[in-house]
């Protein structure tokens, strides 16, 4: 059964129209990361999954209850860190917190969860003082609440330094090691990257990636890219690297140092032994993945083209 | 009914997630409360009505010694208190709640509370019983420690009275909250909100009296027309007009004059004293019941359910 089923949602205000036809699944158990530049419709997305809006169209079912009708339920088993959000300026730590366990009903001591989140040694002061990054650490313990079934964090590295957002890695991988399905939304790849079992890429409230971290690199022409260092190089060499089944493209980059740099998908060693045969010496050779970053960009950057273009 | 069904909003199902859960209501009244209370807000509201009734007390123990030796001091202090917070506690009723629903939509922070298995129903209650909380416990800490000094000042100290006024005065208190808080609900914009809550202040103190001022005037002017009603001085009959029930039924509405009248049945303060006397003759002895004075608690009631109601109706269907 998947964790959530979004299933042709459409959600206009008044004429714009923030999402269309929006249709995906989260299986249980997996770290799904939910990309997409700001203003994508990733917030949309995930209040019409809690039941914050109500869709124009479509339905989403969450642990295998429908969203709308059956929202305190699926509430009970969910953990969630909202976006863009204040805490309650004159309540402390704790009092958030007990405020969490006392609504979920559960025994749980706040100076564990606040532990957890490395905001032990503030428990008793107020939220108001609070750096943004300490509010995201609360709300980020007040998620945990619970034993949740099901994660959602909505840009939860919002206000973290790195050595935070590292942090809040380790625990997204923790809770899915316990057997939470966490549901992870960010504009910014890397975080999503290092943690997330699947992707996909929002634009303009439409889906237009999803697929595993390494689908997605495969997904982009570039999928790894050589870069040989060589004594030498004649046309015929660099014809016959092209015309290898593996080979995308191949260029040569510097005169007096000749590198040539060659898009592969499959052998590299291929590449190598064609210019062995040719009798060109190899001086150093090195392999760069296309980050996800670069396929991040490939899927969204032409949108502002779009948009200019009427 | 409905003002946002361009939104397209969905509303056929709407079974367990929108149910009130008690556990729930407690949970967020009792947080509203706490963050409420620790702000000077609580403190200094308790001290107002402290310094209110002191002041008064001690004006009546220095001015009234008639009143005094009628034995009537606590009915005065009643009759003053009320004239003051007649006007103050929807006041500070509105200032309470203007921001309870409207401040964390705007903020954001009410998907804190939405993302704990809480319904929006629940949310609406707690507020209201949060808010009401601070307003009525800071009334009665006021009243209480009043109370040593007022009876001292007085000398004589009617309690019957005393916590009359301070009932009635709770429950005109959570009439205005509801009132606040439903409004409050009705809009994600504080500004819009705090408008909201000027024009209630506006309705029922300028507008219904000037709908009574107009009806009176279009009486004057043969528009409308006006009972009669024998009046009997000295043997010698008199006829004599007076507004049509309807009229004074909706002066009757206002929560400020059902809270006087309220008053009038619980403490030792007549309706004359209060300003808001029907004399009896005036419908040859048989006043309509929703004129009679024990309607006024219903009236205070439907203030504190009406409004919190179609706050619930409507909260539930809106994008937050």
């Amino acid at each position: 059964m998947p964790a959530i089923t979004v299933d042709n949602l459409t959600k206009s205000y008044g004429q714009e129209l923030a999402l269309q036809d929006l249709s995906f699944e989260v299986q249980e158990g997996e770290v799904f990361g939910f990309l997409g530049p700001n203003g994508a419709g990733k917030s949309t997305t995930i209040n019409a999954i809690l039941d914050f809006i109500r869709p124009t169209s479509g339905q989403v079912e969450v642990l295998g209850f429908d969203a709308q009708a059956h929202s305190r339920e699926i509430r009970a088993r969910t953990g969630v860190l909202p976006e863009g959000v204040e805490t309650y300026n004159r309540l402390t730590a704790r009092q958030h917190l007990e405020f969490a366990i006392e609504s979920k009903g559960t025994h749980e001591d706040p100076e564990a969860l606040l532990e957890r989140v490395g905001l032990a040694d503030a428990i008793d002061k107020k939220a108001g003082g609070f750096s943004k990054g300490m509010s995201q650490r609360l709300m980020l313990a007040m998620a945990l609440v619970g034993e949740p079934d099901l994660l959602i964090l909505d840009e939860p590295s919002t206000g973290l330094d790195p050595n935070g957002a590292r942090e809040m890695r380790d625990l997204v991988r923790e809770e899915n090691e316990r057997g939470a399905t966490v549901f992870f939304s960010s504009h910014i790849m890397e975080q999503v990257e290092a943690v997330c079992d699947r992707v996909g890429i929002l634009r303009n409230g439409e889906m237009v990636a999803i697929d595993t971290v390494g689908g997605l690199r495969d997904s982009v022409s570039s999928g790894t890219s050589l870069h040989i260092a060589v004594d030498h190089i004649d046309d015929d060499a660099l014809q016959a690297v092209r015309s290898l089944p593996d080979v995308d493209n191949a260029t040569v980059e510097g005169d007096t140092q000749p590198t040539l740099v060659v898009a592969v998908d499959g052998s590299k060693t291929a590449v190598l032994g064609e210019l062995e045969d040719r009798g060109i010496e190899v001086e150093d050779f090195s392999t760069e993945e296309a980050s996800l970053d670069d396929v991040f960009r490939s899927y969204t950057t032409d949108t502002e083209a779009e948009v200019q273009a009427p | 009914m409905s003002t946002e069904t361009g939104s397209g909003t969905e509303t056929s199902t709407t079974a367990p997630s929108s149910s009130i859960n008690l556990e729930s209501v407690r949970a967020i009244a009792k947080k509203d409360f706490q963050d409420s209370v620790r702000s000077w807000l609580f403190w200094g509201l308790s001290s107002f009505f402290f310094m209110l009734l002191v002041a008064i007390a001690g004006g009546l123990a220095y001015f009234g010694e008639n009143i005094a030796q009628a034995g009537a001091t606590t009915e005065f202090l009643v009759i003053l208190v009320s004239y003051a917070t007649l006007l103050v506690l929807p006041l500070i009723a509105l200032v309470l709640g203007w921001q309870s629903i409207a401040g964390e939509r705007e903020s954001g922070s009410i998907k804190i509370l939405l993302s704990l298995p809480h319904s929006r129903k629940d949310v609406l209650l707690g507020k209201l019983i949060g808010r009401s909380a601070v307003l009525s416990l800071s009334l009665t800490v006021g009243f209480a420690l009043a109370g040593v000094i007022v009876a001292a000042m007085l000398g004589s100290f009617d309690v019957v009275d005393y916590v009359g006024l301070l009932a009635m005065s709770i429950l005109y208190g959570i009439a205005y909250t509801s009132i606040a808080v439903s409004l409050s609900s009705l809009t994600r914009s504080t500004t819009i909100a705090g408008a909201a809550m000027f024009g209630v202040f506006v309705l029922f103190y300028i507008v219904w009296n000037a709908i009574i001022q107009a009806i009176q005037t279009l009486i004057g002017w043969g528009y409308l027309s006006p009972e009669t009603y024998t009046l009997e001085v000295n043997g010698e009959s008199f006829e004599a007009e007076r507004l049509p029930d309807w009229a004074f039924f909706i002066d009757s509405i206002d929560p400020g004059n059902a809270y006087s009248n309220a008053l009038s049945i619980v403490t030792g303060a007549t309706e004359t004293e209060l300003g808001v006397a029907l004399e009896e003759a005036m419908f040859d002895g048989s006043v309509p019941f929703y004129l009679q004075d024990w309607f006024s608690f219903i009236i205070l009631l439907f203030w504190i359910v009406a409004p919190i109601a179609i706050a619930l109706y409507r909260f539930d269907r809106v994008d937050l």
